[in-house]
Order: structure tokens, then C-alpha cells, then sequence
């Protein structure tokens, strides 16, 4: 709250981009409802309509939004490490796209070590084969031992022997 | 070196030799369901009587069995060693859904166990008989209010059927659905509906108890155990089995069908599958060959008339 | 007092040093698995149920019943100490429990934590024993439009979970709700915000929202505030025991969410999540100390923690009398029973009764074991904090997807991980709750299918919405719960609080 003077007011970046938001998740909801049979039956409340209850009181605190944008304090947000927030979501990306071809332990692995590198580990070359070692680890007592049906893939078929 | 050595495990690993009688099995639902003990029953006797040497199970849930129908498919063309468990319920569910593909695109192999449908009221009911029901619905359909499980389920269908075959309005009937027989039957027990439809196996220990009131049974003949007449000789001609399937994957040869069929046989006659079944109060209604795929398509079309007169599919 | 001589025949049975070692085995492993972040307890008796074929009877229950309290105690751990809840259940355990572990009290949390688990679940369990077959009848007269009512009283109770800015909160529940609509509507089989995406009918599962909302969002966070410095965080400050008021606080919060928990536990729709969210709010209305809410209030902790035991001891009751599964926890465990050729059901009691009190006393029993595997091991938890960021953050996002991985590995639930954890990291940076999210998500459907079922019961008739004493009672509570506090903030007294709050930001 320091540091900032509110003789300088500007409209709150953050709430208007909420206000927006709202708004369109409140018109999908609307649009999405009004193509819904309206087969209530005996309630006489269908599908539709608790949607369009929650679509139009998504519009609501959308203007709400939009007016505390202008007249209440903005709270700046503090200030982020967005390169670090990428790396630890690129893991995660990663693990999505590599979990059916290479297997769990590799994909996790990668995971593993990208979130490491987040976090200020940075030398890939050592947590990618720390990751993918611990990713094994955990493959072999969950899938060897507990069962659990995880995707495998090369590294999982020569440990399993399968 | 290191890269030689890895690249080479890498070989290894993928150059694995698929057995002949290797089977992955597709349970497309979440562990601990019907489909997926299903499933896993079937692995643990084929295993077992040496029928095949390696049997996997795959649980692909979602949507009524349809997202890992479309897997299935989509994935497994021609390929002699995936099967999929289904069921009555995928049916229903690939019409409300209006999921682009069918069971059509698969392959039947056999049907394999079943379980009818029971037509129950609290003991506390002033309904005595089915006939009472079924008055009270054509008196006012709006009054009788049904507890089941999901919309375009199994139960939903047999109340469709129910007021088709009284003479009702089918888009008339008052269905409360329920997520899973539990919540159903506990809004049956605390009399909170009129009636309840649902597996019998759901009911049976409540009614032995003295609970519920099982009305009808929607089997061709009477259950050995079960005091209630069936829908048919009350005057009602519905006759519902909730069966599970086995299927293989489309595009396979009269070899490989055959191959598959002659195991899945095996499976069947075995003394593990009986004993599991019997554990498991399953009912073994094994039909395979064209009087299955008859029978498949006879549901198919009962099934998708009875949704559209519900309403449910357009 | 038939009763109370089979009980103590299954605890002299119970006391074998070789059962006692299985009831260590079973606790041991329960919290071991429970513990990780992301893994719930369903997902733990899942897995760990297999472990039990094999032995004897008595052995195999007793095992069982230590994996299924050690895996229901084990989530609270990480939710304290990491602010990643496994499972929706201890969500409310993680908004004071982890606020105490930044502060060095990480200790003082996990022993009320343990020792209110054990309180509620010794007293649950006496209550299952000797209670359950009138709890049972209550349960059953509970109908939609008394589901419905106690949905309203939640909802209104539960925003005092929302934080300072009732704008804020008031958007996060709505996007909770909004994101309820995705998936087939149940009552009528229709998609609802599904865009012919089929793995979105079946909707959006509550432990991918709250893990991905919880333990990425946090993970994320930390990442994105690395540079700053803001977020140290204190391992251990003062002792590591709870102290004299510590325990003055903690034990009329344990004894309340113990009777706020047991019956909802019962209630065939009820879940174990209402329970915590009831009990929190409970918490927060009665403390003496409400500038402490929201910055670490141990009666935050104690209540929900007591609540979410004493429910899980609840969901037996449906389950052992009617043979009525009500939750994921219960469907797994009623797989348990079956596999020792114990069929729950309404002659239980009557038939098996041995087996009954062989299981009840064996809940008593891994309770007890439980609680003295915990105590010692709170100081060995509490040096979690002490791993490098770099390997714990790591750590925890392999375990936060194994969860979602070993349930269904579909990489359309692993992208909704990655959004909804993006989600949760941009609210977390401008300050809006994400509690009410998770909230929303579980609240809205059951609220929404109780009301249409309700109606369609009474063919339409709104009126059958208070023509329940239950339902009339229900609902009566929620208006004053919502008109009170607005005639307190009127007269000035909720202003100076709203204030204090406000600085602490």
C-alpha cells in the first residue's frame, strides 16, 4: 500500500481485466443455456435456467467490477518472477505432452528438473537425471507394488521387464 | 558411448514381442465400477486357466463409457488383441450424448453377465402390486414420482417402458434422478419418492429385510428367490436386462474374431469364471455369435425408440 | 448392554500382539501414502487395499481400518505444512493450518490436527457403535428439499471463508459455480458448457480443481514471488508442542466439529467437505480471537480437522446399516468389507455381529496406534520445511500429478491441471480466495439437483421448499445467519473488525 499516491488515480488494470472476464464467461454461460431443451419436467426449473441464473449474476459482479475498478484503491500486486512461473508451468507442459510417447518416468523427470530450474536450480544437466531417477522410484512403488496404472514407456518397460 | 548404450535400451524396450494371445482390455470407466471388476475379472481367469499369458487392464473413464468407446476405436483398428468391456448402459448413453461413434464400429464378441431391473416401494406404501402402481400412474402420472439412477440410464429406460407399455404418456412420467443407487435408495427407504426402479441386486438385501416392497422384476421368467411376479405376466410386456459385453476392436479378420471368441468361450466354461460370478452375484447370460448381435440390435432400436419418447433424444 | 460386552470382546481379540502389529503396519502405511500431496484418502484405501489380501481375517480388517484413518489423517499434513490439500475435505484444514506453519507454528497445528482426528474419531466411532441405528433413521427423513436447505445454510455460513472483500469472494464462488455447469446436467442428461468436448461431460472433477488450485497455485506463487524474498518461511518458532492455550482453544473446537461432522458424515448426500466448512464457520462466529482468523487461528484448525474425522466415522453409518456407500472413500471400503466376506447391509448387526464390533473395535484401535505413530513424527514433519525450495517444490508437483495420472491419464485432465493451476496463481496475485472456488464447485450441483429435485416432487410447488420442519428449521438458521452479521456491521461493530482485517493486508 506504500508508495502509491491516489491523487494520480488510474482505473485498476487488474479489476477491469476481471470486469471483461466476467462478462464473457456470464454471455458464454447465456449463449450456452439458450440452446438447452427446456425439459424440466415437473420442477418447472430445466437446466437452463439455474445456468442463466448463474450467467446473469456473473454479469452483475462483472459491473461491480467494473465500477470498483474506477473508484476503490488498487491494491498493487506484488511483483512477479514471470520467467520462473514459465519454466515451473513448461514442466507441466512437458509432462502433458511427452507422458504418452516416453513414458512416466521421463516426462515427470522433465517436470521434476523444470521445476527445480523454477525454483533456481539451474543446472538442467544434473535434476534432469536426478528427476527421471526419482520419477522411477516412484513409478516402481506405485505401479510395481501399489498397482497403480501409470503410462509407460521404454525406461518403465526395462525396469518391469514387460 | 552413453548415447549408444541408452539408444540401444531404447531398442530393446520397444522391440518387445507381442504374444499372440496377449490381451488389453478396456475398462471404460473409473476403477471399482461394474465395467472395471468386470474387466478385471476377466484378466484374473484368463491368467489363471492359461488362456493367455498376459492380460492388461486400461480404465479410460467417462460419459457413460463413450470417451473410451472413441479411444477405443479410434486407436485400435484391426488390432487382434484389444477388447473392451461395455454394457446396456453405453446404449443409452451414446444416444444422449450423441457420441460420433457406436457400438456398430465395434466388433461384439459375447455378451457375458446381467442383472434385471426390480420395481420397489417403501414397506410403508399403500401400494400393494404393480397393478396398484400402475393405476396411480394413469390416474395421474405426475403423482408417481420414480427414483433411479442417471437420466437415460438403465432405470430411466425401464420406467419409459413401464408407461409405454401401460398405455401412458412416456413424456408424462416424473423420473428423479439419482448419481448411483445409493442416493437412490435412500431416498426410496426414507419415502421420500412414490417408487424406486434399479438393479435388483440393489435391492435384494432390503427387501429381505423387510424394507422395501419389491413390486416387479423385469425378467422373462420369474427370479428363483425373489416373491414378485415379473412385468410380463403382470400384463406389462417389458422384459430389460442390464447386461455387460464384451467387444473387439473394428476391422479385425474371421480369424482373429474367431480366435478371440474361441478364448473368450474358454473364459466362460471355466470353473474361475463360474466361482467368481458367484461371489460376485453376477448372473451369467453368456450369448455370443450372431444371436447376440441380434439381440444387440434389437436393444439398440428398443432403446433409442424409448429415449425419444421420454424426450431425452430428439 | 449386549453391545458393550461384543465391543469388548473385539478389543480383547484386537489386543494380540500380532493384530496390533498390523494395526501398526496399516496406520504406518495409510499416513505414509496419505501424506503425499495429491493423493487422497480414496486413492490411498485404493491402493493400499490389495496389501491386505492374504492375512487372516481380524488381521486384514484391522490393517484396513488403520490405512483408511491413516489415510484421512495423513492429507492434513501437507495441507498444513505445504498448503496442498489432497483432497476437498482438507481444504479448510489449509487456510489457518498452513497460515500457522509460515509462522513457525507448523508444530503446535499438526498435534491439534492429530490430536482432534483422534478425538472425533474416538468419539464417532462410540457413536457409530451405539448410535447408528437411530442416526440412520434421521438420515433417511432427510429429503431433497432438506438437502436443498442445508445447501443454503452452507453457502451462507461459508462466505465468512471469503476473506475481507465480499466483491472478491463473490466472484471466486461464482466462478465455482460456473465451472459447475460444465459436464451433463444429471436430472436430464443435457450438456451444459461441454462444446462436444467428451471429456468434459462428466464435468470437472473436485480434486483436479483443488489440486490444481491448491498445490500448483502454491507452487507457482512461490515461484513467481522468489525474487522478492516475501515468502520465508519459519520452520519452527517457540516449541513444537501445543501450549496451555493452545490446548484451551483447541478443545471445544474439537468437541464441536466432532458433533458438527459425525452427522452429516451419516446423511446419504451429505460429504465430508460440508462438514469442515460448517465447523469453520462455526469456529470463526464463537472465537474469542477473530482478528486471528485468516492469519492462523488454531481453532480453525482443530474444528475443521475434528469434523472431517468425525464424518468419515459418519459415512460408516449409512454404510454399515443400509449397505449404502456415500462417498468415494466409502464405495472403496464397502469393497473392503466384501472381501471379508462381510456384506454391509441392513441385517448386518443381526447376522455378523462379531465381525461388526471385530471392525469397530479395530477403528478404536488403529485411532489409538495413529495418534501415538503421529506425536513423535510432528517434528520430524515440520523439518519438510527445511528441504531446498528447488527439490521440494519439485517434489511436490510429481506427486500433485501422479494423483491426477494414476485416476485417469487423460491429457485433457492434465491441461485443465495446468490451467486451473494457472488460474489459481493469477487469483492468488490479486488477492482473490480461492477456498470459495472449490466451495462453489461442490455446493453448486448438489444445491442445484435438490432444488429441481425437490420441485419435481412437489410437482412444481414452491412452497414445498419450507414444508419440512427440517427443511423450515434449515432455512430459518440461514437467514439469520445472513441477516445478523449485516444488523452487527449496521451498528458499527463489523466495520472496526472489517478494518482490522484490512490491515493486515
Amino acid at each position: 500500500m506504500s508508495g502509491y499516491n491516489p491523487s494520480q488515480r488510474r482505473p485498476d488494470g487488474a479489476a477491469l481485466a476481471m470486469a471483461g472476464l466476467l462478462a464473457a464467461l456470464g454471455g458464454v454461460i447465456l449463449w450456452d443455456a439458450a440452446r438447452l431443451h427446456e425439459i424440466g419436467g415437473y420442477s418447472g426449473v430445466g437446466p437452463g435456467d439455474v445456468a442463466r441464473w448463474i450467467g446473469y449474476a456473473l454479469l452483475g459482479l462483472a459491473i461491480w467490477s467494473g465500477i470498483a475498478a474506477f473508484r476503490e484503491t488498487p491494491v498493487r500486486p506484488p511483483r512477479q518472477d514471470v520467467v520462473s512461473v514459465l519454466w515451473v508451468a513448461g514442466g507441466l507442459a512437458a509432462q502433458i505432452l511427452l507422458l504418452k510417447t516416453a513414458g512416466f518416468a521421463i516426462a515427470t523427470g522433465l517436470l521434476f528438473a523444470f521445476t527445480a530450474r523454477g525454483f533456481g536450480k539451474r543446472n538442467l544437466a544434473l535434476t534432469i537425471p536426478v528427476g527421471i531417477i526419482f520419477a522411477l522410484v516412484v513409478y516402481l512403488v506405485f505401479a510395481g507394488l501399489l498397482k497403480l496404472t501409470l503410462p509407460a514407456g521404454p525406461l518403465e518397460h526395462l525396469f518391469l521387464g514387460k | 558411448m552413453k548415447h549408444t548404450l541408452f539408444a540401444g535400451m531404447m531398442a530393446a524396450a520397444f522391440a518387445l514381442p507381442a504374444y499372440a494371445n496377449d490381451y488389453m482390455i478396456m475398462a471404460p470407466a473409473s476403477p471399482g465400477g461394474g465395467w472395471d471388476q468386470t474387466a478385471r475379472t476377466m484378466q484374473e481367469v484368463l491368467q489363471a486357466d492359461g488362456i493367455s499369458t498376459s492380460v492388461q487392464v486400461q480404465n479410460v473413464p467417462g460419459a457413460g463409457g463413450t470417451v473410451g468407446l472413441a479411444q477405443f476405436v479410434s486407436q485400435n483398428a484391426g488390432k487382434g488383441d484389444q477388447l473392451i468391456v461395455g454394457g446396456f448402459v453405453m446404449v443409452g448413453a451414446i444416444l444422449t450424448n450423441a457420441s460420433p461413434v457406436s457400438l456398430a464400429d465395434v466388433t461384439p464378441i459375447a455378451r457375458l453377465t446381467g442383472e434385471y431391473e426390480a420395481i420397489v416401494v417403501p414397506t410403508s406404501s399403500d401400494i400393494q402390486d404393480i397393478n396398484g402402481l400402475v393405476e396411480k400412474l394413469k390416474a395421474d402420472p405426475g403423482a408417481v414420482s420414480w427414483a433411479g439412477g442417471s437420466a437415460g440410464g438403465t432405470d430411466h429406460i425401464a420406467v419409459g417402458l413401464i408407461a409405454k407399455a401401460a398405455g401412458v404418456d412416456p413424456t408424462k412420467i416424473n423420473y428423479i434422478a439419482y448419481s448411483g443407487g445409493g442416493e437412490a435408495l435412500a431416498a426410496i427407504l426414507g419415502s421420500q419418492v412414490t417408487a424406486g426402479v434399479s438393479g435388483l441386486g440393489e435391492f435384494k438385501a432390503q427387501a429381505d429385510a423387510g424394507a422395501l416392497r419389491i413390486l416387479a422384476v423385469t425378467s422373462e421368467e420369474r427370479i428363483p428367490g425373489v416373491d414378485a411376479p415379473t412385468l410380463k405376466e403382470s400384463g406389462l410386456d417389458v422384459v430389460l436386462q442390464n447386461w455387460r459385453m464384451v467387444a473387439a476392436a473394428p476391422g479385425i479378420s474371421d480369424e482373429q474374431k474367431a480366435a478371440i471368441s474361441a478364448d473368450i468361450e474358454k473364459m466362460v466354461n471355466s470353473d474361475a469364471w463360474k466361482t467368481a460370478l458367484e461371489t460376485k452375484g453376477w448372473a451369467n447370460t453368456y450369448l455370443a455369435g450372431d444371436a447376440f448381435k441380434a439381440q444387440l440390435d434389437a436393444d439398440i432400436a428398443s432403446t433409442s425408440a424409448v429415449l425419444k419418447d421420454i424426450g431425452l433424444v430428439k | 448392554m449386549e453391545a458393550l460386552s461384543f465391543l469388548m470382546q473385539g478389543l480383547s481379540v484386537a489386543m494380540d500382539p500380532m493384530l496390533l502389529l498390523y494395526a501398526l503396519i496399516g496406520v504406518t502405511l495409510g499416513t505414509a501414502v496419505g501424506v503425499l500431496p495429491g493423493i487422497g484418502p480414496a486413492l490411498t484405501v485404493a491402493l493400499l487395499l490389495p496389501v491386505t489380501y492374504g492375512h487372516d481375517p481380524a488381521g486384514s480388517l484391522i490393517m484396513f481400518a488403520g490405512i483408511y484413518y491413516g489415510g484421512m489423517y495423513g492429507g492434513s499434513t501437507t495441507s498444513i505444512l505445504l498448503n496442498t490439500p489432497g483432497e476437498s475435505a482438507s481444504i479448510i484444514t489449509a487456510l489457518e493450518g498452513n497460515k500457522m506453519a509460515r509462522a513457525g507454528r507448523g508444530g503446535p497445528a499438526l498435534a491439534t490436527a492429530a490430536i482432534g482426528s483422534f478425538i472425533a474419531g474416538l468419539i464417532a466411532t462410540l457413536a457409530l457403535a451405539f448410535l447408528a441405528p437411530y442416526v440412520v433413521k434421521v438420515a433417511l427423513a432427510f429429503g431433497p428439499r432438506d438437502y436443498f436447505a442445508l445447501m443454503c445454510l452452507a453457502f451462507i455460513t461459508v462466505s465468512s471463508a471469503f476473506g475481507d472483500s465480499a466483491r472478491k469472494g463473490l466472484i471466486s464462488l461464482f466462478i465455482g459455480l460456473a465451472l459447475a455447469l460444465v459436464g451433463i446436467d444429471q436430472l436430464t442428461g443435457q450438456a451444459r458448457l461441454s462444446f462436444g468436448v467428451p471429456q468434459l461431460l462428466d464435468g470437472i472433477e473436485v480434486t483436479t480443481l483443488a489440486v490444481a488450485m491448491f498445490a500448483l497455485g502454491e507452487a507457482f506463487f512461490v515461484a513467481g514471488n522468489r525474487a522478492t524474498g516475501d515468502d520465508q518461511v519459519i520452520a519452527v518458532k517457540g516449541s513444537v508442542w501445543m501450549t496451555a492455550n493452545d490446548w484451551a482453544r483447541s478443545w471445544k473446537a474439537w468437541l464441536r466439529g466432532t458433533v458438527i461432522g459425525f452427522p452429516i458424515g451419516a446423511l446419504p448426500a451429505g460429504g465430508a467437505e460440508i462438514g469442515t466448512f460448517l465447523s469453520y464457520a462455526a469456529e470463526k462466529r464463537l472465537t474469542k480471537h477473530p482478528e486471528e482468523f485468516g492469519n492462523g487461528a488454531i481453532e480453525g484448525v482443530a474444528g475443521p480437522e475434528a469434523a472431517n474425522n468425525a464424518s468419515a466415522a459418519g459415512t460408516l453409518v449409512p454404510l454399515l446399516t443400509l449397505g449404502l456407500p456415500t462417498s468415494a472413500t466409502a464405495a472403496i471400503m464397502l469393497a473392503g468389507f466384501q472381501q471379508f466376506g462381510l456384506q454391509p447391509g441392513p441385517l448386518l448387526f443381526v447376522t455378523n455381529p462379531q465381525l461388526v464390533w471385530g471392525l469397530i473395535a479395530s477403528l478404536l484401535i488403529a485411532n489409538v496406534m495413529l495418534l501415538i505413530l503421529n506425536l513423535p513424527l510432528i517434528g520430524l514433519w515440520v523439518r519438510l520445511l527445511t528441504i531446498p525450495k528447488p527439490w521440494l517444490y519439485a517434489g511436490i508437483m510429481v506427486f500433485a500429478t501422479l494423483g491426477t495420472i494414476g485416476a485417469n491419464p487423460s491429457p485433457v485432465e492434465l491441461t485443465m491441471l495446468l490451467i486451473f493451476g494457472l488460474m489459481g496463481y493469477l487469483m492468488r496475485v490479486h488477492g482473490y480466495p480461492i477456498a470459495p472456488v472449490v466451495v462453489g464447485l461442490i455446493l453448486g450441483p448438489m444445491a442445484e439437483q435438490q432444488l429441481r429435485r425437490a420441485l419435481s416432487i412437489a410437482q412444481g410447488d414452491v412452497f414445498t421448499l419450507v414444508g419440512s420442519p427440517l427443511s423450515a428449521t434449515l432455512l430459518a438458521f440461514s437467514v439469520l445467519a445472513l441477516v445478523v452479521p449485516m444488523v452487527l456491521r449496521m451498528r458499527g461493530k463489523g466495520q472496526m473488525l472489517s478494518q482490522l482485517a484490512a490491515e493486515e493486508d
